[in-house]
């Protein structure tokens, strides 16, 4: 029973960081239909950003107004890169086939990757401790302050981005321009505003998934963000890719999912357990658990 | 592009045919690293460029062929040659069992599921399911190539059995190309509901293109096995798939768009070598103002032999 509640634990914060990531790329999904496979290398420059900012910016300050700034600054400049990175390599193709902006993507990924690695080299870093090191034990479980950091955070900022969509009347032209770009444009939306702003939430958020990798494995490569950034797509496939809530619940799963993979069975199988997880999920509904059934677009 | 068959292909066979006694054996081992990935390229691009599937795991089949060959090899004593036919088959029954509950998915949902096929094969060899695969280190010290105990030992035997499975490559998609099944994946690719409503069964053909797809990248397999003398887990990751899904889409899916895309992937960086450490960035730039100078790639595929001006500007998407 113990073994259950830690990997319980364990598994809604690493559930919460794959759905922080997640959003991002349903975001993006949702209304260009393209998988930006740059964001899990963004997810992982924001960790290195956030780094170079503890160190060279904050004079290694671990104060709470200083991490606040940490994360603040790393979240602006991931939105900058989520802005150029779409109006250099995605916007020329929205009209292309659709796999030469997968093409793009996949190059966009390559050049932040090895951009990472150019700047803070291949090695791998180790990720400031920002958060004392508090532990609870609650009846053999133990709980980290980072993993309730982690959580509520997140918690908060994913509730914060579904109240953004369903209630406000930008959340309403992002809706929209997700249902359909031509009408959209037809009721006066202007839609490369709204892809700016995806890109802008997507990147930031995603800038904070980065952190709390940083915070949560101390451990930081150049190209991990392959390894985060698909598991959380996988997140957001099993939620129903494009479905905001979708990508939370599809986080959460796989998070767990993954937790009690490794706290029960081994380690070393993670990554085929969570494939064949998709795989199954996709024989089932081919469209994720909350993915509307929607005929292929002809 | 007729230009281009009547001159280029007799030129581009002449000079392979000539090229390992112009080079020293540095650049002869370049030059058969290009023949083995542009096999592999063209073998994906039957199941990218020729059906329209959106498969990202193609570094998968190649691996299997190559560990299929040297299982054999090392385990069972097999001589190099003996493997070829193992080495087609269970790879393209693999990518015939495993395409056959996922080609139903839409493109980028099959992309993902592919991408994991393949992380799931590197994960296999890597934790040496049945103690037959070397773990993380692979399995090294494999025989050299023979035949009938008459040893081909030298670099240039490899060449030459690389180059003929290049033109056994190339000769298929020809035929391919001018056959039934060739025209059925061009008509799905290029509307799926419009082929199914004309009586093409696209589901049988998209799984064919699949095995096909998968038996070569397998045979390629092999030849690297013979090559290296080894296999082992990281020349068959994902990363692989992904530089032979871009020298696809890059191309332009063409047989000499592929062969220009390998050879930039693959030879440029040898010439280059003090660029090392700036090859995928420079890649990365590269594969991004390719797409935007020519979304439908370098030199675009034609499919028969309808002139141009017919043909409306049609979405290969």
């Amino acid at each position: 029973m113990d073994t259950f509640l830690q990997q319980l634990a364990n598994g809604l914060t690493i559930g919460s960081m794959f759905a922080l990531v997640a959003l991002g790329y349903t975001m993006v999904y949702g209304v260009m239909r393209l998988i930006n496979f740059a964001h899990g290398d963004m997810v992982a420059a924001s960790a290195f950003v956030g780094l170079t900012i503890y160190t060279q910016v904050m004079g290694q300050a671990t104060s709470l107004g200083a991490v606040i700034i940490i994360f603040l600054l790393s979240a602006v400049a991931m939105a900058i890169v989520g802005v150029i990175l779409e109006r250099l390599a995605y916007r020329p193709l929205r009209e292309a086939p659709r796999l030469s902006a997968v093409v793009s993507a996949l190059g966009a990924s390559l050049v932040i990757q090895n951009g990472i690695m150019l700047i803070w080299g291949p090695r791998m870093r180790i990720f400031p401790e920002l958060v004392p090191q508090v532990y609870w034990d609650l009846g053999g479980v133990v709980i980290s302050l980072i993993q309730v950091i982690i959580l509520v955070l997140s918690l908060v900022l994913m509730v914060t981005l579904y109240l953004f969509v369903e209630k406000t009347r930008i959340g309403a032209a992002i809706r929209a321009s997700s249902i359909d770009q031509d009408a959209a444009r037809l009721m006066g939306i202007n839609v490369n505003k709204i892809i700016a702003l995806i890109f802008i939430i997507g990147s930031s958020l995603g800038a904070v998934g980065g952190l709390f990798i940083g915070l949560y494995y101390r451990g930081i490569t150049f190209n991990m963000g392959w390894q985060y950034g698909l598991y959380a797509f996988i997140a957001a496939i099993i939620g129903g890719i494009g479905n905001i809530p979708g990508a939370m619940l599809g986080g959460m799963l796989l998070g767990l999912f993954n937790a009690f993979i490794a706290g029960y069975v081994s380690s070393t199988w993670a990554d085929a357990f969570t494939f064949i997880l998709l795989i199954l999920i996709l024989i089932v509904r081919p469209t994720g658990i909350l993915g509307e059934r929607v005929a292929e677009k002809v | 592009m007729k230009e281009l068959q009547r001159f280029g292909y007799p030129i581009f066979f002449v000079v392979m045919a000539l090229l390992p006694h112009l080079l020293n054996s540095r650049w002869q081992a370049v030059s058969i690293t290009f023949l083995i990935f542009a096999v592999v390229a063209l073998s994906q691009d039957i199941i990218l460029g020729k059906s329209g599937m959106f498969n990202m795991g193609q570094a998968m089949f190649f691996g299997m062929g190559a560990y299929i060959t040297a299982i054999l090899n090392a385990q069972y004593g097999w001589p190099m040659l003996a493997t070829v036919p193992l080495a087609i088959l269970i790879p393209a029954l693999f990518g015939i069992l495993l395409a056959g509950p996922i080609v139903h998915l839409r493109g980028d949902y099959l992309l993902v599921v592919t991408i994991g096929f393949n992380i799931v094969f590197v994960q296999v060899v890597q934790n040496n399911l049945g103690g037959i695969t070397g773990g993380p280190n692979g399995i090294f010290g494999l025989d050299s190539l023979s035949l009938f105990n008459w040893p081909l030992d030298s670099q240039v035997a490899v060449y030459y059995f690389a180059f003929a499975v290049l033109l056994l490559t190339l000769w298929v998609m020809h035929n391919l190309e001018k056959s039934k099944a060739g025209r059925a994946l061009h008509y799905l690719r290029e509307d799926q509901l419009a082929a199914e409503s004309i009586g093409i069964n696209t589901r049988v053909y998209k799984i064919f293109a699949f095995g096909l797809g998968a038996g070569i990248a397998g045979l390629a397999g092999t030849v690297f096995a013979v090559q290296y003398s080894a296999v082992s887990p990281e020349a068959f990751e994902f990363i692989q798939s992904v530089l032979f899904f871009s020298i696809v889409i890059v191309g332009g899916s063409s047989i000499p768009g592929v062969l220009i895309g390998v050879f930039v992937m693959f030879v440029l960086p040898e010439i280059f070598r003090e660029f090392a450490t700036w090859r995928f960035f420079i890649f990365g730039f590269a594969m991004i103002a390719a797409m935007i100078l020519r979304p439908r790639g370098i030199i675009p595929a034609t499919f028969g032999k309808i002139p141009k001006f017919l043909i409306k500007d049609s979405n290969h998407g």
